[in-house]
């Protein structure tokens, strides 16, 4: 479980002090999927890197299972996201000298999964494809090479940065379907500016200028 | 590695800048130490004896055989005399003086055998007659061969009163020429011996040599051996090789700093690449340790290929140029070899420091994070 404890991002800008999110307090439980709402420079994204570990914060504690990410050394970190977790990016970021299939491998490097990753490139419908470099794949099937990367190795939580960005709206409805219909008992945070992406959270919250102002059970109850 | 397989369009001009300064630096080098190391080939057969002139005095001759016989540090073989003329022979950079030995005809077996050329197509001179034996060096340098005018009357860098005939060559790559001395004595200038020194042992000839050289200083004498030789074009070529560590430095530098260039440029166009996989998890120790890698395997191919471009360059110069003018050059030459190892290093040196400083102030959540709607 992941706990965000009154945890603040401030940097400054041109001597002025801005806070990208502001003593937020917020659990990612195990196996939900939470969604994270807000309009573009609400904080968000900087939210889901908080959370990841990709970003320190200035004040507050986040603590994986209970321990403090941030007492843990850079390299412990990134074996926690290595090991652990899985990302989606708002851009489909895919090596150019890779295929997707070696593509999707990148996310586990340590042990040989290359039959896993062929079933779920397979099972989000590239299975023809998983020879093919990004620049012979459309951004539609870029994006879903990148979620195949996110979910290899089944991961404890999945962070996901507006992952429908890139995409028309049928593209970026089917990614979130994929996303979580198999990301199986892991959790699943998702960044997002498009309520419409949400249909299937289990949690809602919604930022505005870096504090929650919101939350919701799911997209019935918002 | 994947990296660098599937990128020749960037691997490949890496590559082929390295094999082009490799190529550079050991060809300069091979060629320059070529001219010194033709000089130690060329007066090589100095080595088996060493040779007092009286600096044209005949009177002199007496004394400095007695003092050699008497007072030799090492025991010697009987010293003879020889006579002494030069012909002009083709080197990489222009023509040198090379020394005819005209001795008597019951010495030239001796001679010969001590500098290891015993074998014989064709035969010795015969005493009084315009002969010469010449060895198969000189042969290939002159364009000789049996029965071939190597002295005349009207050839000034080859000059005799009558014309010289090969009459025997030698096979063997020591640079000699033999003619007979009763022929000297009759028709060359001036009419003064040199005396041939050989100490019993071929071994100790260099101990003679230091000896002769500190003995007869001070005496009208001149003593020429393969020591003095040797010492000799290590001095000259002293100030050359001090201009060649600069300019080999200078032009490590320029490939350094261009290699180092073009390295930044290619590490930065894979910036999105290391914040991805950073931002996967992957620590940046290890992505250095990649990047590292790969400039590893570049320099190190890139300096190999260049080192084997060299050496088939070099072989086809030398098989088309040197061999046929007996030239002489080391195609592995070790200096040349050394004098290629600045450029890996260098560059690799570069490439680590592009690398470290770029990842030093690294933020992979900058790029993964870019905005496109």
């Amino acid at each position: 479980m992941i706990v965000a404890r009154s945890v603040s991002l401030r940097y400054e800008d041109h001597g002025r002090e801005i806070y990208a999110c502001r003593e937020i307090d917020l659990s990612v439980h195990p196996g939900e999927f939470l969604g994270i709402l807000g309009p573009s420079g609400s904080g968000k994204s900087s939210l889901l890197y908080l959370l990841s570990g990709l970003k320190t914060p200035t004040e507050g504690v986040i603590e994986v299972d209970g321990a403090n990410l941030h007492r843990r050394t850079e390299v412990e970190r990134a074996q926690i996201r290595l090991q652990r977790f899985g990302f989606v990016f708002q851009s489909p970021y895919l090596l150019g000298y890779l295929s997707a299939l070696e593509n999707v491998l990148v996310a586990r490097p340590e042990v040989d999964r290359r039959r896993e990753a062929t079933e779920m490139l397979d099972r989000l419908g590239l299975g023809e494809k998983a020879h093919r470099h990004p620049h012979e794949l459309s951004g539609g099937e870029r994006q879903r090479v990148c979620v195949a990367r996110a979910l290899l190795g089944s991961p404890e939580v999945v962070f996901a940065d507006e992952p429908t960005a890139s995409l028309d709206h049928t593209n970026g409805l089917a990614v979130v379907e994929l996303l979580n219909a198999f990301r199986g008992a892991g959790s699943l945070v998702m960044v997002t500016h498009d309520r419409s992406m949400l249909n299937g959270a289990d949690r809602i919250i919604t930022i505005s200028d870096g504090q929650i102002v919101g939350e919701s059970r799911g997209p019935a109850d918002s | 590695m994947t990296f660098l397989a599937r990128n020749a369009s960037k691997t490949v001009p890496l590559t082929l800048v390295l094999i082009l300064a490799v190529l550079l630096v050991f060809g300069i080098v091979s060629l320059i130490n070529s001219i010194p190391l033709s000089i130690r080939t060329i007066y090589g057969a100095v080595r088996f004896a060493g040779f007092i002139d009286p600096r044209g005095d005949p009177a002199e001759i007496e004394k400095l055989k007695k003092i050699a016989e008497t007072e030799s540090p090492v025991p010697i073989q009987p010293i003879f005399p020889v006579r002494v003329s030069s012909i002009m022979v083709r080197s990489l950079v222009g023509k040198w003086d090379f020394v005819i030995l005209a001795m008597d005809a019951p010495q030239v077996p001796a001679y010969l055998e001590r500098v290891g050329a015993a074998d014989l197509q064709g035969r010795l001179p015969r005493p009084g007659q315009p002969e010469m034996i010449i060895s198969d060096p000189i042969a290939r340098n002159l364009g000789l061969k049996l029965g071939d005018l190597v002295l005349s009357p009207d050839n000034s860098e080859a000059y005799s009163p009558n014309p010289v005939r090969v009459v025997g060559i030698l096979p063997t790559q020591e640079w000699i020429m033999v003619a007979d001395r009763e022929y000297y004595r009759k028709h060359h200038l001036p009419p003064v011996d040199v005396l041939v020194i050989m100490t019993q042992d071929p071994a100790k000839q260099a101990q003679f040599d230091v000896w002769a050289k500190e003995r007869f200083s001070g005496l009208r004498a001149r003593v020429t051996s393969y020591t003095e030789i040797r010492k000799q074009s290590d001095e000259s070529f002293e100030v050359l090789y001090k201009i060649l560590n600069v300019v080999i430095g200078m032009l490590v530098l320029v490939v350094t700093i261009m290699m180092g260039m073009l390295m930044n440029i290619y590490q930065g166009q894979r910036l999105q690449e290391f914040a991805l996989l950073q931002a996967l998890g992957y620590t940046k120790s290890t992505l250095l340790r990649r990047v590292l890698q790969e400039s590893a395997l570049v320099v190190v191919l890139g300096w190999l290929l260049g080192v084997l471009v060299s050496l088939g360059i070099l072989s086809i110069l030398k098989a088309s140029l040197f061999d046929p003018r007996a030239f002489s050059m080391h195609l592995l030459d070790a200096r040349a070899l050394a004098y290629t190892l600045p450029i890996p290093i260098a560059i690799f040196g570069a490439a680590w420091l592009t690398v470290w400083l770029r990842f030093r102030a690294f933020d992979p959540v900058g790029i993964v994070d870019r905005r496109i709607v």
